[in-house]
């Protein structure tokens, strides 16, 4: 393929079959570089083998994320395939706490609904009670409290 | 999306010619090193998950950025500026770009282990280093065209200049390496 002391062919230089000839010359050497690629030294070779190992394990380390932390996934096409490994879990965790806060809402409004009147009695009854107990002597004595406490006493 | 396997056969593949690529760039095996494994690392972590036909391309893209780095943080650290000191342009037109023309440094020491080799090897470590000294665009485009076997819009956009731009700079590395390898008795 190569020669040493002669010349490089006339017909490289300046014919109309340039183009073929540039093809066919890079191409020889191409030969070369790759017979000089293949003779690399140990040394040479095996920081390569290293780092290509390198690579491959970081490699492993991104494409095998947890599914359930796609905001820590590397940019770049992720997170469609985090998201539907989702799946029903998220939609489990999505629908929970709505579902919570339906029934909260629910039970503060039956709790905020009006009393009937039984049970509104017996809260005033109560509340009477605890009044009583705190109503100072000389407020008896007064006629309109008295007539109050006649008015309750017979609605009860 | 590449698999596990189609990445390690295609790193395994390229592994020896972006090394010699880089070495022709930098002139410095340890370096060179450095370079293909930061480029392996950061094909394997931003675009591990392309499909196996656009990793050539991106691979090599990956790798003309890091030797850019190496020498952009090379020339950071030294005390004066080399990368001008050859200028010596052919052409007058609007778009001269100084690595076109820019040659390589003398004096590398992949030349001189030669002497103990084989004629075979002696030639082929001549031709290596006349590779090595061709301007930065040229070889480029050289060994993208015919040691990747990019076509040349695929080496336009790789190199991000226009197909007549790849064409005049694979053109001139072919007749600067015929004439150099002929002044050295060298035929093909």
């Amino acid at each position: 393929m190569f020669t040493r002391n002669a010349f490089v062919g006339a017909g490289f230089a300046g014919t109309g079959n340039n183009f073929m000839n540039e093809k066919e010359f890079g191409y020889q050497i191409r030969q070369a570089l790759n017979e000089a690629a293949g003779k690399l030294d140990y040394k040479t070779t095996y920081r390569l083998e290293q780092a290509r190992a390198a690579a491959l394990a970081r490699h492993r380390e991104t494409s095998t994320a947890p599914a359930w932390a796609p905001a820590l996934q590397a940019a770049g096409g992720r997170s469609s395939d985090g998201g539907s490994r989702l799946g029903w879990f998220g939609s489990f965790g999505v629908a929970t706490p709505v579902l919570a806060l339906i029934i909260g809402f629910i039970a503060i409004y039956q709790w905020q609904q009006p009393q009937t009147p039984e049970r509104m009695s017996d809260l005033a009854a109560m509340d009477f009670a605890v009044l009583m107990d705190q109503t100072p002597i000389r407020a008896y004595a007064d006629k309109g409290f008295g007539l109050l406490l006649r008015g309750e006493t017979e609605d009860l | 999306m590449a698999s596990g396997k189609e990445l390690a056969d295609f790193l395994a593949g390229v592994e020896r010619r972006a090394f010699k690529q880089a070495q022709y760039a930098v002139r410095d095996a340890d370096a060179a090193l450095d370079i293909v494994q930061d480029a392996m690392m950061k094909l394997s972590e931003k675009y591990g998950d392309r499909p196996a036909a656009e990793l050539p391309p991106l691979f090599t893209r990956i790798l003309q950025n890091a030797t850019y780095d190496f020498f952009r943080r090379q020339k950071v650290r030294s005390t004066w500026v080399t990368l001008f000191s050859a200028l010596s342009p052919h052409n007058e037109d609007d778009n001269f770009d100084p690595l076109e023309t820019l040659e390589a440094m003398p004096g590398s020491q992949s030349a001189e282990s030669a002497a103990d080799h084989v004629e075979r090897s002696q030639v082929i470590a001549i031709i290596e280093e006349e590779v090595a000294r061709l301007p930065t665009r040229q070889r480029e485009a050289f060994l993208a065209r015919y040691w990747e076997e990019m076509d040349v819009a695929e080496t336009a956009a790789l190199m991000g200049c226009s197909e007549g731009s790849v064409k005049t700079h694979c053109s001139r590395a072919t007749h600067s390496l015929a004439r150099a390898l002929r002044a050295r008795g060298i035929t093909l």
